[in-house]
């Protein structure tokens, strides 16, 4: 199954559990979503439950947080993440802020869809990586699969949990990356990152599609020695730091790799975590693997995208330096 | 001129670390690319591997015996005046003349492949890691600079750092504290006079040694039993020394190799040993026919070759005994080519060299095979290929002694024979008591994989085939 298709099996096996989840956005009803994420959702389960909006990000995000706070479980879908402006401040400023203002009376259990990140040729408004707006706001969580079985278990993770979590899928493997995906129910808790593959000598931290990027270096590393422990957190709010620190801590390395811009990019927060609590443990520095402090390119958007070189020479410098 | 460094590279597949045999260059010597620098014994092989650089050694890390894991550095270079690396005559041996400013202006200039690689690799776009890279480059640069000529001491880069500052990473700092070392009596040989870990190595090393330090190498005059404590009054001494009571010696290398295979085979095959008794009159017959037959051409015609070839004949009809399970894809892969490993007894202990495409090979040629194998390894010269690509494997301790044995699988194939010593032993032939030739053969099995009734079937054929020799040359071998 492709993580796309994984989306889509963890949409219908929620809303076939529980008919409080409903699905909408733009072309999301009758046509499936720009990338076919919702597709068949409609035939299924009716328009009331799988729906097209109009073309106002606010007001999606707004109803989703109505609907939320009513009692509903609405996930709602931005096209693209680089859409996501005009519903910002419902995101921040009511979303994330609804359990804390009502004394936690009321909770706002609603998820945001979107697409997100480079390597698809799209241009500076269908490419960027702006998950650290969200990571910035207590009261959101912040999830981004890797795996299409992944993809799926936190999807229905975040569903089911009480508050609004913005859920980002990394469309440059939609379709990319298959991988086996359990049927039916399938649950993988948020806040629990996952060992992409074991390492003595130096970890990389990444997530979404860079972590396909990571693995692919890894394997050309191990080829000059280095043994990469890759660690993908999963989830971004809530971090899983035991993970990353105890692997830093065994290797007393730390790569971070990340495709948002380097400046306050989600990495950059890493790093600063392993500093802070593994400093005593690390060999060299924590180097950053990142986008450009730039718009987002399109011509260049291959020089722009971390890849394997930029990876290994990242990695090169944790021991070299 | 610049300072290279030669670090030992990973010759194998996954070698942590290997063994200094010796060294063919001495510090000062000049050594052109591709010469021979050093031969080093890993777990399992001895390669001799040369030089990468056109250049002038200037320093061995390492003695001759040393253990050291890959990736360390064990010799440093000086090599052409194109810092790049860049092939070039080998440099004059008076060197060290550029000027100190010169050289770092270069290296950031025109940046060394790999300074460049890094700096653009890295995605800066302030350009910080360019100035990272001429940094970096500049102090090895110094070095070559300031280092005392004559005894080209590693890592006098003293006057470097500011003083009374000591520059090292957080995990050295950590390493320091807990081994109860003033970082500023470390001499740093690191990039500005970094104290590394190696440095703290060394600085131990050479601190004087304590009484309690225990004598790590092995003791060299034989182990004996402690002499009788002495009751009577003192005496003189006697003339022979009391021995150790115990000796230490490094679990390392092969035998910490071993001993890591041997564990996860017996945690991990389900192991269950199946013996029989195989009456080989006949081929002690036709073995001694054929001995005689090749002794000319220095051809050691043994067993071996005869059993290898029941092996394959039991193989073709039972292909699941030549298999191995691949548990990350929940496949068992059944292997149509026969690569018999050989447990092979050396002075540092077992090693298994593999006999390939046995099915392919003649009784003569396997046997001669054999023997040159056998050679190569007890000399430490098998290559790592050799050690590869087994798919079955057999140990022999007949020439030893003993009844059967039940040997340990070489994981992750699925089994492993034995076979045993052959002894003049009463049998019964057409109600007959006579003295026939027999010898056990015993098979250890993964029963994961494996059930007891298709290890037997199999052991029947390979009886079948040593009971009546001539199936071997008649049959479709």
């Amino acid at each position: 199954m492709t993580l796309i298709e994984a989306v889509t099996d963890g949409l219908r096996t929620e809303m076939r559990n529980d008919d409080r989840v409903c699905v909408f956005g733009e072309d999301v009803g009758k046509r499936g979503g720009v990338f076919l994420a919702t597709a068949g959702l409609q035939e299924e389960f009716g328009p009331e439950r799988c729906f097209d909006t109009p073309l106002s990000e606010c007001g999606i995000v707004g109803t989703a947080i109505g609907m939320a706070v009513y009692g509903l479980r609405p996930v709602a879908e931005i096209q693209f993440l680089d859409f996501i402006y005009p519903a910002f401040d419902q995101i921040v400023s009511e979303a994330a802020k609804f359990r804390y203002r009502s004394g936690g009376e009321y909770t706002c259990p609603l998820v945001i869809r979107a697409p997100y990140g480079g390597g698809i040729r799209g241009g500076h408004y269908h490419s960027q990586s702006s998950e650290a707006y969200f990571c910035h706001t207590p009261g959101l969580k912040v999830v981004i699969p890797s795996t299409p079985a992944d993809t799926k278990g936190l999807l229905i993770a975040s569903i089911r949990d009480e508050d609004p979590v913005m859920f980002l899928e990394p469309k440059r493997i939609y379709r990319s990356v298959k991988g086996e995906v359990p049927e039916g129910e399938h649950y993988v808790p948020l806040g629990k990152g996952r060992i992409v593959r074991e390492g003595t000598d130096v970890t990389v931290v990444a997530y979404g599609a860079m972590v396909g990027v990571c693995e692919k270096a890894a394997d050309a590393a191990r080829e000059k020695g280095r043994s990469v422990e890759i660690i993908d957190p999963r989830t971004l709010v809530p971090l899983d730091e035991q993970l990353i620190l105890d692997s830093v801590r065994k290797t007393g390395r730390c790569v971070v790799v990340y495709e948002a811009p380097k400046t306050c990019g989600f990495g950059a927060e890493i790093a600063a975590i392993v500093a802070e609590k593994a400093c005593e443990y690390l060999e060299g520095p924590v180097v950053r693997v990142a986008g450009f402090d730039t718009p987002f390119p399109y011509t260049l958007e291959n020089l722009y995208m971390p890849d394997v070189r930029r990876v290994l020479a990242g990695i090169e410098r944790t021991f070299v330096w | 001129m610049a300072l290279k460094e030669f670090r030992l590279p990973d010759i194998g597949e996954g070698i942590a670390e290997g063994e200094i045999v010796s060294w063919k260059v001495k510090p000062g010597q000049k050594v052109a690319e591709e010469d021979e620098l050093v031969e080093v014994m890993t777990d399992k092989a001895t390669v001799t591997i040369t030089s990468p650089f056109d250049g002038t050694v200037k320093e061995l890390k390492y003695k001759e015996g040393d253990i050291v894991p890959v990736e360390s550095v064990i010799a440093t270079f000086e090599v052409g005046a194109d810092a790049g690396g860049a092939p070039a005559a080998p440099a004059p041996a008076g060197e060290a003349k550029p000027a100190p400013a010169r050289a770092p202006a270069v290296e950031a200039g025109t940046p060394a492949p790999e300074a460049s690689g890094e700096g653009a690799g890295e995605g800066d776009a302030d350009g910080s890691d360019a100035n990272g890279a001429a940094v970096r480059a500049a102090p090895a640069a110094r070095k070559t600079v300031e280092v005392p000529r004559p005894s080209s001491v590693p890592g006098a880069g003293h006057a470097v750092a500011e003083p009374g500052k000591v520059l090292a990473a957080p995990a050295t700092r950590r390493r320091a504290r807990e081994m109860g070392i003033d970082l500023h009596a470390v001499e740093g040989t690191g990039p500005r006079g970094r104290v590394t870990n190696e440095d703290l190595e060394r600085h131990t090393a050479a601190a004087p040694q304590g009484v309690a330090a225990p004598a790590r190498e092995p003791v060299a005059a034989p182990a004996r039993p402690a002499a009788t404590p002495a009751k009577a009054p003192p005496r003189p001494p006697v003339s022979i020394p009391a021995g150790e009571r115990e000796e230490r010696r490094p679990f390392r290398g092969l035998r910490r190799k071993i001993a890591e295979a041997m564990t996860r085979s017996k945690h991990t095959a389900a192991h269950f040993t199946y013996v029989e008794d195989i009456d080989v009159t006949e081929l002690v017959k036709l073995r001694k026919e054929a001995k005689a037959l090749y002794a000319d051409e220095g051809v050691n015609v043994t067993y071996l070759p005869f059993i290898m070839k029941a092996v394959v004949a039991a193989m073709r009809r039972y292909p699941e005994l030549n298999s191995s399970l691949d548990e990350a894809n929940n496949e068992w892969v059944i292997k149509h080519h026969y690569n018999f490993g050989i447990a092979t007894d050396t002075e540092n202990g077992l090693v298994v060299p593999v006999v390939k495409d046995v099915d392919r090979k003649s009784i003569v040629e396997l046997a001669r095979e054999v023997q040159e194998l056998a050679e190569a390894t007890r000399a430490g010269k098998v290559s790592v290929d050799q050690l590869q690509g087994g798919t079955f494997t057999i140990t022999n301790a007949g020439n030893i002694g003993g009844l059967f044995a039940t040997p340990v699988i070489n994981f992750p194939e699925v089994a492993i024979l034995g076979v045993h010593k052959i002894k003049q032993t009463p049998v019964v032939r057409d109600g007959q008591i006579v003295i026939g030739d027999v010898m056990y053969l015993s098979i250890s099995i993964d029963h994961r994989l494996v059930d007891g009734a298709v290890g037997a079937r199999w052991m029947n054929v390979v009886k079948d085939c040593l009971e009546n020799p001539k199936k071997l040359l008649l049959g479709t071998l």
